[in-house]
């Protein structure tokens, strides 16, 4: 029972909804226990996570104080201990740049557009697949759309470019039938369509996995029982199945609101010659061009720091928002 | 990146430098690398050179060698041609020039990297050089980023490192050379370099474009004059009964339309960006306009070339992946036969007939005779004169110097010796054995082992010595020749110039407006709107930049 011991921390908690999402914390007062005795209870335990401590120490929050060129001239060559200190003046510059709001702009466009049209197709996916009997089709299938998760995004984008582009399979039939060909890659018009449908088509698979894990969870005898009280099909998805997924939904809903300043860099950067910046830049190819190819590393790091601070608070605001919903979110204070 | 030459000694499975940059330019498709190349515009400079007088006092004196005669001799500045090997070769240098040692030497290849345990390659070209050259060979498309990691600690440079100008890092001439590479001008300058012949051998111009800040720091992989041509498919126009006869901006683009067939798969052009740059003699970088700089972004050359090319997408005789900026697959497209003309590098040439004349011996590719877009008489900036550099570390040790310095003597071996023979063909009977005609024909072991490695340290004066494809090197030096009449120094020549690092993104809006423009997505006027931004952005302070240079020559 060494959980135990450090579960004894914890206050007594507020009865919770969803005993899976959380430990069910003792409602009972336990008696204080010295730190040294817990030490030494959880003693192979917390040496067993050291390793993975130092790595996060080394890799991720020392790394971390390298943010200091944010505020420097800096160069590799000269190393941050002597790059000249310029005070705000690289965010000055992020902040007065229109091309960078440009990029913030395509960037929340994206994001939107994709948490409308592509975020909900998994949940779909994981219905239907749910309903199908047959396990060793369900297999079938599930291996089918996982499938393109495994390629690439230059693989993707250049099955797309045969395809759908101006001398693609489908604009080439056209032709030899007599009709005009149609080119849908260099269209900048219809490129928030394009690239969704190029999400889609690589990850909505991949995407049905945590939620078909979820839906095995629910107990088939909420079913049988909501079934004997004459609920249909449609009945028992809306109070059974969905009910059972909203922790899930809302828990990969945070985390993609924290994601939301980051959109296919890749995806974007190759098909960046088709359709032009002007619909195709975002924060991070942005922050690309202008810091590693143009060596303003002080400017991009500038650039990177704002995504990540804004990046910060939507996670946070979103945790909040679960909150007043009641679930449990991301995490919550102890 | 771009000549074909030197590479191509290296035989058939080489690949030249010219392609380097297209595969670079390919993954810029790939990786967003189309302004790393204008990154390289902007870091590495371009020149005005006629023997500047600082630089004349760094540079190696010229002292010319020749050991075979060419058949079609180098005119204003035209590469040679070799119709055949020589039979006898020369060995340029006495004995072995090393002592033993042993340097550690980090080249990029565009190739599969060789194995370095009982490589014969290696030991036949260590053996005449009598010393040991270890190589760290790094995938050339991902050599910058390595270059980077390298150059930023200056104990882990390597002996010898190369450096292709389009890698050159940005803060390179302020902040790397003067810390990290040693000064050769106590070495080399003026006739000092002549217990070095090999090394005299090497034009002056490529010299030139290895000076920082007045210093002479690298040693040159010199390239040829002109490097761009436009290609048609010479082969399959004229069996299809058309007649090539271009002569201006307008002919071309009637041309291309004319060959353009959606429905069969056919299209007339890939994206003539380059070739329209050639054809409105648009400047790298600078020309004078009665006595005032004016900058390519400026210059009505380079919005003439937009224009242009607008109007050649707009005709619908681009093909539509070429529209939709997959550069990688040019090449492709036109060695198939679904683009009929694109440009490219004059190296693509060879490669081309290497890739094709097995499967299709009636394959013939061939420049457009150059014309002006407005019918007149063409102008042609010279490429800058040396595309790829070698550096070696700073080193107190001064025999350590002179003795690397030896043997970058033997390996620019121009064509005709012995060591240039053994570093492009490897060991007879090893790496090739002789056809009938005296030709050397690679041994499979010549795949694995004999890649292009020590001529990225330093090589001799370009040649063309593709013998092994006919009619090959005659068309390219008839063709080069005649294009040679019309090369002019571009402003500012071969000199190296370090632009302030404040200047480096200036350049990349363009880099952009050029796809747009030319695809019908922006128009001139944004240019305009541009052109306005860059001056404020740094523009005019550029121009001052280079002003103070000119002023001071």
């Amino acid at each position: 029972m060494r959980f135990g011991a450090l579960r004894g921390r914890r206050p007594a908690a507020e009865p919770v909804r969803d005993g899976a999402a959380r430990w069910a914390a003792p409602s009972v007062p336990v008696r204080k226990i010295g730190w040294r005795t817990r030490l030494k209870a959880d003693r192979s335990l917390l040496l067993m996570v050291l390793p993975a401590v130092g790595l996060l120490v080394v890799f991720a929050y020392v790394a971390m104080l390298g943010n200091i060129i944010a505020w420097q001239n800096y160069s590799p060559y000269t190393g941050f201990l002597h790059s000249p200190f310029v005070a705000w003046a690289n965010f000055e510059r992020v902040f007065s740049n229109p091309l960078f709001l440009d990029a913030v702009r395509n960037t929340l466009t994206i994001t939107a557009f994709q948490l409308v049209f592509f975020f909900p197709i998994p949940i779909f996916l994981a219905l239907l697949l749910n309903s199908v009997m047959s396990p060793r089709l369900r297999t079938a299938i599930q291996s089918v759309v996982y499938l393109p998760h495994f390629f690439s995004w230059v693989l993707v984008v250049t099955l797309f470019q045969q395809m759908l582009g101006g001398a693609g399979l489908v604009s080439q039939t056209l032709r030899q039938h007599g009709y005009a060909g149609f080119d849908l890659m260099t269209n900048p018009d219809s490129f928030l369509v394009l690239i969704t449908m190029q999400s889609v088509w690589k990850d909505a698979g991949w995407g049905i996995i945590i939620f078909l894990a979820a839906l095995g969870t629910v107990s088939p005898e909420l079913y049988e029982a909501a079934a004997v009280d004459g609920a249909n099909r449609w009945r028992r998805i809306w109070h059974v199945t969905l009910p059972a997924l909203r922790p899930v939904i809302l828990l990969l809903l945070i985390l993609r609101l924290g994601d939301s300043l980051t959109v296919g860099f890749e995806q974007l950067i190759l098909q960046r010659g088709a359709v032009g910046p002007g619909v195709s830049e975002v924060i991070d190819t942005y922050v690309y061009y202008q810091g590693v190819v143009n060596g303003d590393w002080g400017f991009s790091a500038a650039a990177g720091l704002v995504k990540g601070v804004v990046s910060l608070a939507l996670v946070l605001g979103a945790n909040k928002m679960a909150h007043l919903f009641g679930e449990a979110g991301v995490y919550q204070k102890a | 990146m771009k000549t074909t030459t030197p590479l191509s000694r290296v035989g058939f499975m080489a690949v030249d430098r010219r392609s380097f940059l297209r595969m670079v330019a390919a993954g810029a498709a790939v990786v967003g690398v189309p302004s790393l190349l204008a990154g390289c515009t902007s870091s590495s400079p371009t020149g005005a050179a006629t023997s500047g007088r600082p630089i004349g006092d760094v540079i190696p004196s010229y002292i010319p060698v020749e050991y075979v005669t060419p058949d079609f001799p180098s005119v204003n500045g035209s590469v040679p041609g070799f119709l055949t090997l020589p039979k006898e070769l020369v060995q340029s240098v006495a004995s072995a020039p090393g002592s033993g040692a042993t340097f550690k030497a980090m080249t990029p290849l565009w190739g599969t990297i060789p194995p370095t345990t009982g490589n014969q390659y290696y030991k036949a070209v260590n053996g005449m050089l009598g010393s040991t050259i270890e190589f760290q060979i790094t995938d050339g498309n991902t050599y910058g980023d390595k270059l980077a990691t390298v150059l930023a600690s200056a104990k882990d440079v390597p002996d010898w490192v190369c450096i292709p100008t389009w890698n050159l890092p940005p803060r390179f001439g302020s902040e790397i050379v003067g810390n990290v590479f040693q000064d050769l001008t106590p070495y080399l300058a003026g006739d000092k370099v002549k217990e070095y012949p090999n090394l005299a051998n090497i034009p002056s111009d490529a010299w030139k474009f290895c000076v920082f800040n007045g210093k002479l720091y690298g040693l040159p992989f010199p390239g040829g004059t002109l490097n761009d041509a436009i290609f048609y498919r010479k082969d399959l126009i004229e069996g299809m009964g058309i007649t090539v006869d271009v002569k201006s901006g307008d002919d071309l683009l009637a041309l291309a339309l004319e060959l353009t067939d959606a429905a069969a798969g056919r299209w007339g052009a890939d994206d003539l960006w380059t070739p329209a740059t050639i054809i409105h003699s648009v400047p790298p970088k600078w020309k004078l306009d009665g006595g005032k700089l004016v900058h390519r972004f400026e210059s009505d050359e380079y919005r003439a070339a937009l224009e242009w090319n607008a109007k050649l997408f707009a005709s619908g005789a681009v093909h539509p992946d070429a529209v939709a900026g997959q550069t990688g697959d040019a090449k492709k497209r036109f060695q198939s036969g679904r683009t009929l003309i694109m440009g490219d590098g004059l190296g693509g040439w060879n490669e081309a007939l290497r890739d094709n004349l097995a499967s299709n011996p009636s394959y013939w590719q061939q420049p457009f005779d150059y014309f002006a877009a407005d019918g007149g008489k063409p102008v042609l900036f010279k490429a800058n004169p040396t595309n790829i550099f070698s550096f070696l570390k700073k080193s107190d040790d001064k025999n350590k110097i002179t003795e690397l310095l030896a043997l970058a003597n033997l390996l620019a071996a121009p064509f005709g010796t012995t060591e240039c023979d053994v570093i492009t063909n490897g060991v007879e009977g090893v790496h090739y054995t002789k056809d009938s005609a005296g030709l050397p024909v690679p041994t499979p072991l010549a795949a694995t082992e004999l890649q292009p490695t020590y001529i990225f340290l330093v090589d001799g004066p370009v040649t063309e010595t593709h013998v092994q494809y006919p009619g090959y090197v005659k068309a390219i030096s008839t063709w080069q020749a005649k294009a040679a009449e019309y090369a002019t120094d571009p402003l500012f020549y071969g000199q190296q110039i370090s632009e302030p690092q404040q200047f480096g993104s200036l350049g990349q809006p363009f880099v952009d407006l050029e796809l747009d423009i030319s695809r019908g997505r922006k128009s001139l006027s944004d240019l305009d709107a541009a052109v306005t931004t860059w001056k404020a952005a740094g523009g005019d302070d550029l121009r001052a930049f280079y002003q103070e240079i000119l002023d001071a020559q």
